[in-house]
């Protein structure tokens, strides 16, 4: 018993000793990011292909799914404890906060050296006081998917996919009206119609922050001036915008579950489900829910943005980082590259989860293809969605204290406002006067 | 000498315990106590601020009286029912029929469920389009509720939901109704008593201790939930669930103000202190023990 026990220690000593032996010349990054089990998938495919690539470079995965409050504890822990990754995700919400306290690389160097700048869209790199501490890990945006079959069945035209001809809003609603039916095959606009029996409803517009800024936008509105100092929530064009998405529950009667912001996956039916059950029409969301869909059985299609009063677009995504605290800086922007670079993660770009960064992926069409060309995509996805990213804002999530304006200010009156308790009006002005009061927003990082 | 040794072991046996509670306990919450006095994200270097944290929390911060609302409505709320239903529970779990194994294993399961599995569970119950309250309310021609997604009906669905765990409250009335002597029940039989007589006589004066330790159990219990709030609604819908807790939570963990977190969790200190008080003097009228004069 004791020889076994001792012959397995030496073996053990032994093969420490081979491993450092062998791996003493290499180099050894970590990457943290966290994902769905696809992404993660593709993501550990390409960290393999880049170590592949780079010899003498491994690369750990650090896979870190999570809330934003569980990533920001860990992140700290990892501080303190000098482990903090190379490369990897980050939360938007709190990127330039940590930016301002010297967490990351400046990457300008690295970028001005590559001539990266000009070959990825032009809200790619975020910048801080003239500094590139970060860029969009994609570009994704908003899409309105619609299920083919029952707006066919009930004879509603498709809707246009140039995202600059699109449906109006009236008539948006309009079309919707036609696809929500009762049980008695009724109508909202018909005597009789019965809300609480819908076999299927006409829209589900997502409702959470990111997805309320193209409605704003389009209407002439918005949340907050570009150098984050005023808010203008309370602007006509804002509460007009708002009033209209909880008006196709509470008026108009098209809309299906209140897609309360803090909790809305938790309550209900996954609207992508009742889609291919044929219980509803349209599905406004994100661009990431392609990935899903491609995995779905209905004949799926996707149309413009109905436009407010202008064509409008959002750009959100997770960010990329490089870490200061990183030993080994220049093989940490390489690999920062080689994710940024779509030809090596094809697959989550192919796949639907992702649009890309890269320029020439919109513009040249053998590059177009190679994400485009394929049954994840629906047709009309060029045109309304990957042509409309000329026309897209970034999230402004360079307001400092911008995840706590959201949450703490503003989405507890909208709660209100999209169960019917109050008007857009009542709602946003409220909210708007408590923001001023608090003396909250307080400029940009 | 033998006292001696005896003194040396009693030190070695309390090291652990004492050294622990210094270390995990009192260190931290002395950390808290200096952290509360600065501003500090947990990123760069902490800035003292004096008492800015204490004015903000009460006079600067639009949430906290809320969330001290929805504490104090949580736990004024929830605890009587919870010892209301306890003890009538306990009552009839105490009495002679066959089976009552059973009983008491039924009743005691939902406290042996992790909170967060039984919260997920509540979730599918309250579910709005398909939940089983719902389908019960409309098979028989009502309208189906928004429990957790109305902001009048949150609270209400929070409290029912904890009545479901009361398992632990009825084990410990269980064991307090079973200690109380015969004798006395006999006596006050005799006597003519009935039932009635019985319960607010002999039993109800018996228990005392055990209400009054129950009780102070569920206040602090109360004026602390965090878990089911977290998970079903996030302090929705428009903070109506926002409890004291939470808020905390949220203000170190998602906006990373740690040191306003620190001075509300020792405002959550000082006034679980008040309120234990304050129940400890009443206790004085209502709660009697056994050999004592009053």
């Amino acid at each position: 018993m004791k020889k076994g026990i001792l012959f397995a220690l030496s073996l053990l000593l032994a093969a420490s000793w081979c491993a450092t032996g062998v791996f003493a010349d290499n180099i050894k990054l970590t990457y943290m990011y966290w994902g769905s089990p696809a992404e993660d998938a593709a993501t550990k495919q390409a960290l393999k292909d880049f170590e592949a690539a780079n010899p003498g470079i491994t690369v750990e995965p650090l896979f870190n799914p999570g809330t934003k409050a569980e990533f920001d504890a860990k992140l700290k822990a990892m501080s303190e404890s000098d482990t903090l990754p190379d490369v990897g995700y980050f939360r938007p919400e709190s990127v330039y906060e940590y930016a301002a306290n010297g967490f990351f690389l400046d990457l300008t160097p690295f970028i001005t050296k590559d001539g990266l700048k000009k070959d990825y869209l032009a809200q790619t790199f975020l910048t801080q006081n003239g500094k590139i501490i970060g860029a969009y890990t994609a570009a994704e945006a908003q899409v309105m998917y619609y299920n083919k079959k029952l707006l066919q069945d009930a004879g509603v035209p498709l809707p246009p996919t140039d995202y600059k001809k699109a449906w109006t809003w009236d008539e948006a609603v309009g079309y919707w009206t036609k696809l929500t039916v009762d049980k008695n095959g009724k109508h909202p606009n018909e005597a009789g119609f019965d809300p609480k029996k819908v076999v299927q409803f006409g829209v589900n517009h997502e409702v959470w922050s990111g997805m309320l800024y193209p409605a704003i936008w389009g209407n002439g509105g918005d949340v907050f001036s570009a150098d984050g100092k005023q808010v203008l929530l309370d602007k006509p064009e804002t509460i007009q915008a708002i009033q209209r998405l909880a008006d196709l529950r509470l008026k108009n009667k098209v809309m299906s579950a209140p897609g309360s912001t803090e909790y809305q996956a938790q309550g209900s039916t996954d609207p992508k489900v009742l889609m291919q059950n044929g219980q509803l029409a349209f599905y406004i969301s994100g661009a990431w829910e392609l990935l899903d869909f491609s995995k779905m059985n209905f004949p799926l299609g996707v149309g413009a943005l109905p436009i407010q009063k202008k064509p409008a677009q959002l750009y959100i995504s997770g960010v990329n980082v490089v870490y200061k605290a990183s030993k080994h800086p220049n093989e940490a922007w390489k690999l920062q590259k080689w994710m940024m670079t779509p030809d090596k993660t094809q697959a989550l770009y192919s796949g639907g989860l992702w649009m890309p960064t890269k320029a020439s992926w919109y513009t040249d069409k053998t590059d177009a293809a190679k994400w485009l060309a394929n049954p994840a995509h629906p047709e009309g996805f060029k045109a309304a969605v990957v042509d409309s990213m000329a026309v897209a804002k970034s999230e402004p999530i360079f307001i400092k204290n911008y995840d706590q304006i959201w949450s703490e200010f503003i989405n507890p009156e909208l709660d209100k406002v999209w169960l019917g308790k109050q008007t857009a009006e009542v709602g946003l002005k409220a909210a708007a006067e408590k923001i001023r009061k608090a003396g909250i927003l307080q400029g940009i990082w | 000498m033998k006292i001696r040794k005896e003194a040396v072991w009693g030190w070695v046996l309390i090291t652990p315990l004492t050294a622990g509670l210094t270390l995990w306990v009192a260190f931290p919450v002395g950390v808290a106590v200096v952290m509360s006095l600065f501003q500090w994200n947990m990123i760069s270097t902490p800035k003292f601020i004096g008492l800015d944290n204490y004015l903000f929390m009460l006079f600067g911060d639009h949430l906290f009286w809320q969330s001290v609302y929805v504490m104090l409505l949580y736990t004024l709320t929830s605890v009587p029912l919870q010892l209301v239903l306890a003890f009538s529970l306990a009552l009839l779990l105490n009495t002679r029929v066959k089976g009552m194994g059973i009983f008491r294993t039924i009743y005691y399961l939902p406290s042996l469920i992790p909170i967060m599995v039984s919260t997920a569970l509540w979730m599918f119950l309250y579910n709005t389009q398909f939940g089983l309250f719902n389908l019960i309310l409309e098979s028989v021609g009502l309208p189906g509720l928004e429990w957790l997604k109305d902001p009048d009906l949150v609270i209400p669905s929070l409290v029912f939901m904890s009545l479901w765990s009361v398992g632990n409250i009825v084990v410990i009335f269980l064991a307090g109704l079973q200690s109380i002597p015969k004798e006395l029940l006999e006596a006050c039989a005799i006597d003519g008593g009935n039932a009635w007589h019985r319960l607010n006589h002999v039993i109800r004066p018996m228990m005392s201790p055990i209400i009054f330790y129950n009780l102070v159990m569920g206040i602090i219990g109360g004026l602390q939930t965090f878990t089911q709030p977290y998970v079903m609604t996030n302090g929705g819908p428009s903070n109506a669930s926002l409890t004291y807790v939470l808020h905390l939570y949220k203000q170190a963990f998602q906006f990373s103000k740690m040191g306003y977190a620190n001075a509300l969790a020792l405002m959550l200190l000082v006034v679980t202190m008040l309120i234990s008080w304050v129940v400890f003097r009443s206790s004085k009228s209502w709660v009697h023990y056994e050999g004592d004069r009053s």
